[in-house]
């Protein structure tokens, strides 16, 4: 009952032989040793366990790390760049109170990037709704939302030419 | 206005970025050479006798290392203040949640296994699950040597003459209210990992907030198994929340430290979030008889409250709730005349435990919406009613709290000015207000309130700060090291700040009553000013200058105006150091605020300095389906002073969505005895689509007793929400619901029944 | 988790001959949100998953331009559906229902056949469908065959499905002009809920744009099964869409349903609800309608 799988883990490829009834969050964290994706609640309930497949934000307690195979993974190991600079998003998360105990943050994060890596002019409904199945109980969520706010590619304001 | 350098500053939290990164480390990340996974087995029925247990396939099992179960529990091993609780228990079974049996195996699945191969025969009871039922005589008693289902405590206090007041009353208002169960939601679940060494020394790494309390409750573990003289060291993980949950021990602690014991290997024992909803403890809730009278000018003239807790199959801190519900009942407002009675009354229900406000939400809930209807009896508007009878500075109050700072009145003025910007009377829209009371400087519950600091100062002006507090995410780490840096003239990033080990860390009391920013951060405060002296005293030295003329800031000792006596002060601190006679910079300090223990007709200025605070909700009731919806809220604290805004804008919105939940929509659903609702999808926390847009004014009263002038922001910022949606409802559609939580099942049958 | 096999076919046929081969002991899986919280919790113990993920067959969500017919494949997920221009243009109940089902999380992996099969009584999935007269066509060992969604369901946890059976789309037929639908999920929070009480009201009318001409009123966790309020519907027709006959329509629609008390509401709140929400998704279907000229 197991499967040969690859994938591509935070831009690495990567071949594993998994047992088929591994979750994907078993296989990062109790193989792989990627402790950052949390367990919360183990039922898809809390977004604690969030990662990204092919640009979506899934919850890897209920995905199975077979159904991995071929696919495009972004945990929260593979945000920061090479040199150690934080990723805009983490870095406003960071900035501006979003995180307390941690505990969601990666979550959180992971849930965050997906949005505005779909949409980057992300308005606060919106942000909203994304982060609706991610629960933090120390926050409140209102800083978190403007660190996502925050965290947003800026708006470029054309000023004009204006000739006295 | 201060010229702060570094306090006042809104600093990201110290150790946002390793978190951010995913590279913290919680109890469930930890893992040990050897280590096997505990799991506990809890009872079926909420009340029974143990009839026979047999472990013997579970034992069998291979890969499992010990089964244990209540025979294996020594004698004196027995948790809580009352003591009524053992780890594992033993002939009966009291409540759902009661551990029955444990298992130490080499995974976490082998050991799920074994506990579904241990057989345990039952003999069903009758079990009493209303505490004012269980108060009758001819109820099922939960505990048979206690011989009644009342516990024997001494909440009891009458201040003045309460009948007296009352014949002199001009309007008096009666009512009954009631809060239920609602739970922490760690968002990181409870845990333990405990080992022994080859002297039989215990390491437990927990989350606690308590460590040096939980050394103390582990070393009597340890002797009650026989290890007399060993040592006990407790270390925190990153902890993912705790919000009062882990101001007792556990007994998943103890159940750990025998199994560890037993197979003389780490065990860990983690929850999952069933089991966290079910074995740990919640708030504890409350029936509330309150009656309050006031004189034709509205000035209070009496508050008379009888209160009865359920207080579940045993005993944890939910049973001195009443001594914290006794700050608001006699200090929240000037009230002469106050009588206050609680029984706490065992069921067969779950136990409660500290919880953010740890009561305080409770009584506020019952005295603030009695106040609004005290208010409209006296045909006063509510907000002129509180300033009529608010606290103010130099008031000592009933219960003999000394009121300094006081910013109640600032705080009923910012949310008045807030909630009264756009006054449109629109159907079904409504405002209402609760002020709160809360300890801010410190809360002697205990032989000593106090916490203890050691710094710790290298050679290149990098600093470590070993404290007796805890960090939990609320943001001590900061608050510390901003303090101190504030102190020396260093930065923020230049001081590291260490909680974790209590074989490193000095003592303290614990991280409760919101005292960690007033009490460690006074205790840190304290060992930076010895340290001050010392680099004062060298610079004096160096620089050829007055001490009294040398300033520390931005990392730089110097003399105002004379770019000659300026030198860094990493380079002070190495020239100090290597030279005949030298020095090195280590300072201690031990701060345990000045304020008194309760005495025995609880009288006792408990706390240094009180935090006071308004919130304000506008809300829109849909008068159809109950549904309400919170349009606006303002929270107002009279803070002394902000440490680091940033950080306590975030305890006041954590502790304003928190308070939300428990007013509108979270219930942990019991039926006879169990719990219902063990998961997020029907424990109904806020979402961030639930989340309400907060504004959070901060008064600053700048206490002279906390450290740079702050006072305890952890809980305020839960305790009033409730009473100020009540409140609003009220002034929207005319009805009051008086029991936790307000859904709209009870709006829209309160309004049925006003049609 | 008990241990179990997973097994990727890529045709309908592979995969129910791996069900026949296995069939006391298999599962179909779709988007495992519920499969797996199931196996998770012990209450299914399969020694086989056949997953449905790789017959692409089944993720088709296509409208046929020519007859108006939509199709959606049961392996859609939710949240593709949730970003569907088309959907949200043409099909606002199914966006109203599928855009709040669980999280964005559960809706990127959770497929609309699944939240079918699953057939729990709040079925914010199936509401939608059973409104909008959505048919089945389920493929099995016996061959294929066409069910309405509506007589999909037994009780609850139980379809009409036999062993073996794969749901492999629902169609839609094209609705006539001056079609307005909405769907209310109505709970305690604004997320992440298993509804109170859920409503799908779906109204057509003539072109004098207000005497009824077919009315679909669908109910979840009403009864044990999605229904739909039969005697409110036929009460609806032929009479003048406005706030009196829908407080009419809703009180009959209230008194059909067969709501009981349990953990999430009691009984007496959701009659209220039904009695509320019908006329106020009859109302937004009716200005739907006028919005669309």
């Amino acid at each position: 009952m197991t499967t040969k799988i690859s994938f591509l883990l935070n831009g690495d490829k990567i071949s594993y032989t998994v047992k088929d009834h591994w979750t994907l969050l078993h296989l990062l964290r109790e193989k792989m040793g990627l402790i950052g994706t949390k367990e919360g609640c183990g039922n898809g309930e809390c977004g604690a366990c969030t990662v990204i497949v092919d640009k979506l934000a899934i919850n890897s307690c209920l995905y199975l790390a077979v159904e991995a195979d071929g696919k495009t993974i972004e945990t929260i190991e593979g945000l920061a760049s090479t040199d150690g600079t934080l990723h805009p998003i983490q870095q406003s998360f960071v900035d501006n109170g979003g995180i307390q105990c941690g505990f969601c943050t990666p979550g959180m994060i992971m849930s965050s990037k997906a949005l505005l890596d779909e949409n980057p002019k992300a308005n606060l409904e919106e942000i909203k709704h994304a982060l609706a199945g991610n629960i933090c109980r120390c926050t409140g969520y209102i800083q978190i939302f403007e660190s996502v706010e925050a965290a947003k590619e800026p708006v470029v304001e054309n000023k004009g030419g204006q000739n006295e | 206005m201060n010229n702060y350098n570094v306090v006042g500053k809104r600093i990201p939290k110290l150790d946002a970025a390793q978190k951010a990164m995913g590279r913290a480390e919680y109890i469930q990340d930890i893992k040990l050479p050897e280590m096997l996974y505990g799991k506990i087995l809890y009872s079926r029925y909420a009340h029974a006798k143990i009839i026979k247990i047999d472990v013997s396939k579970a034992k069998a099992l291979p890969g499992v290392h010990a089964v244990l179960t209540g025979k294996d529990v020594p004698k004196k091993m027995v948790m809580g203040f009352y003591k009524d609780n053992p780890p594992i228990k033993k002939g009966k079974v009291c409540s759902f949640r009661d551990e029955v049996a444990a298992v130490a195996a080499k995974t976490p699945e082998i050991a799920k296994k074994a506990l579904d191969l241990i057989k345990i025969e039952y003999e069903e009871l009758e079990g009493v699950f209303d505490p004012e039922k269980a108060m009758e005589k001819d109820s099922p008693l939960v505990h048979e040597y206690h011989k009644s289902n009342v516990l024997k405590l001494p909440w009891k206090l009458h201040y003045g003459d309460v009948e007296k007041a009352q014949k002199e009353a001009a309007f008096v208002v009666e009512d009954r209210f009631s809060t239920t169960w609602v739970t922490h939601c760690c968002m990181g679940t409870s845990g333990a990992v405990a080992l022994f060494d080859a002297y039989d020394n215990l390491t437990i790494y927990s989350n606690t907030q308590i460590p040096s309390l939980a050394q103390k409750d582990f070393l009597d573990a340890l002797k009650a198994m026989g290890l007399e003289n060993k040592r006990a060291r407790v270390i925190k993980p990153v902890i993912g929340g705790a919000f009062g949950s882990k101001l007792d021990t556990y007994a998943y602690e103890h159940i750990a430290i025998l199994l560890a014991h037993k197979c003389r290997k780490p065990v860990k024992i983690t929850f999952d979030r069933s089991e966290e909803f079910k074995a740990t403890s919640t708030r504890q809730p409350a029936i509330i008889y309150i009656k309050q009278g006031c004189d034709k000018s509205g000035k209070l003239l009496f508050r008379d409250i009888k209160m009865i807790l359920d207080n579940g199959a045993h005993t944890s801190w939910g049973a001195t709730t009443p001594s914290v519900m006794m700050m608001p009942i006699t200090s929240l407002y000037r009230v002469e005349n106050v009588r206050y009675s609680a029984k706490c009354v065992y069921t067969n229900n779950t136990y409660a435990q500290a919880m953010r406000g740890y009561g305080n939400p409770q009584a506020t809930f019952a005295i603030e919406s009695s106040m609004n209807m005290l208010a409209e009896k006296a045909g006063i508007d509510p907000i002129e009613f509180r300033r009529i009878n608010r606290n103010q500075p130099g008031d000592i109050t009933p219960q003999n709290f000394k009121i300094t700072t006081c910013g109640l009145d600032l705080c009923l003025d910012a949310v008045e000015k807030e909630l009264k910007k756009n006054d449109s009377k629109e159907q079904g829209v409504g405002i209402g207000v609760a002020s709160l009371i809360h300890v801010g400087g410190g809360a002697r519950i205990y032989k000593s309130d106090g916490c203890g600091a050691i710094i710790k100062m290298d050679d290149y002006g990098k600093v470590n700060v070993f404290t007796g507090g805890t960090d939990m995410g609320q943001g001590l780490d900061n608050i510390t090291a901003q303090i101190v840096a504030e102190e020396l003239g260093l930065l923020a990033e230049d001081i590291n700040v260490v909680h974790t080990d209590t074989d490193v860390c000095p003592w303290d009391v614990g991280a409760h009553a919101s005292r960690s920013t007033f009490v460690a951060g006074n205790a840190a405060l304290g060992a930076a000013k010895k340290i001050k002296k010392k680099l004062l005293k060298f610079g004096s030295k160096i620089l050829d200058a007055a001490a009294a003329d040398l300033v520390l800031r931005d990392r730089l000792i110097f003399v105002p105006n004379d770019p000659e006596k300026s030198m860094p002060i990493d380079k002070l601190l190495r020239k100090t150091h290597f030279s005949p006679g030298g020095t090195m910079l280590m300072a201690d300090y031990f701060y345990d605020p000045d304020n008194e223990n309760l005495g025995k007709d609880f009288q006792g200025n408990m706390s240094l300095t009180y935090t006071f605070g308004v919130h304000g909700v506008k809300v829109k009731v849909d008068e159809e389906t109950g549904k309400v919806e919170v349009l606006e809220y303002v929270a107002a604290h009279d803070v002394g002073q902000a440490i680091n805004p940033l950080l306590l804008e975030g305890q006041v919105y954590g502790g304003v969505i928190m308070g939300l939940g428990y007013a509108l929509t979270e219930e942990v659903v019991h039926k006879n005895g169990e719990i219902m609702n063990a998961n997020f999808r029907d424990y109904k926390l806020f979402t961030a689509k639930d989340a309400v847009k907060i504004k959070a004014p901060v008064l600053e009263t700048a206490d002279k007793a906390g450290p740079f002038g702050a006072k305890g922001i952890g809980e305020p910022g839960c305790v009033p929400t409730a009473p100020a949606v009540a409140n609003a409802i009220y002034d929207a559609v005319g009805v009051r619901i008086k029991d936790l939580p307000i859904t709209p099942e009870k709006v829209l049958a309160a309004l049925k029944e006003k049609k | 988790m008990k241990p179990f096999k997973y097994l990727s076919p890529t045709t309908v046929e592979e995969a129910i001959a791996f069900h026949v081969r296995h069939s006391q002991t298999s599962k179909y899986i779709g988007g495992g949100t519920d499969v797996i919280v199931k196996v998770k919790g012990g209450f299914l113990e399969p020694d086989y998953l056949i997953s449905l993920k790789k017959i692409e067959a089944l993720s088709e969500l296509h409208k046929n331009e020519a007859t108006g017919e939509l199709s959606i494949g049961a392996m859609v997920t939710h949240a593709t559906l949730e970003k569907s221009l088309m959907i949200q243009k043409e099909y606002p109940i199914i966006y109203d229902a599928v855009s709040n089902i669980g999280s964005l999380q559960v809706r990127n992996m959770g497929t609309i056949g699944g939240n079918l099969i699953n057939a729990v009584p709040s079925a914010d999935g199936a509401i939608p469908l059973i409104a909008l007269d959505g048919v089945a066509l389920l493929h099995g060992p016996d061959g294929e065959r066409s069910v309405e969604v509506k007589d999909l369901f037994i009780e609850p946890y139980k379809t009409i499905l036999k062993s073996g059976e794969i749901l492999k789309k629902i169609t839609i037929q094209p609705q006539a002009p001056h079609t307005g639908s909405a769907y209310i999920k109505f709970g305690r929070r604004a997320a992440m809920e298993l509804p109170l009480i859920g409503i799908g009201v779906l109204l057509t009318v003539n072109d004098d744009l207000v005497t009824c001409a077919k009315a679909r009123i669908c109910l979840g966790v009403a009864a044990p099964t999605p229904m739909r309020a039969l005697d409110a519907e036929i009460f609806l027709v032929g009479k003048k869409i406005d706030e009196k006959t829908l407080i009419e329509a809703g009180k009959i629609a209230a008194d059909e349903s067969k709501v009981r008390d349990s953990v999430r509401g009691r009984a007496w709140h959701r009659k209220e609800m039904i009695r509320v929400q019908v006329r106020r998704m009859g109302l937004k279907c009716l200005q739907m309608i006028r919005n669309n000229g």
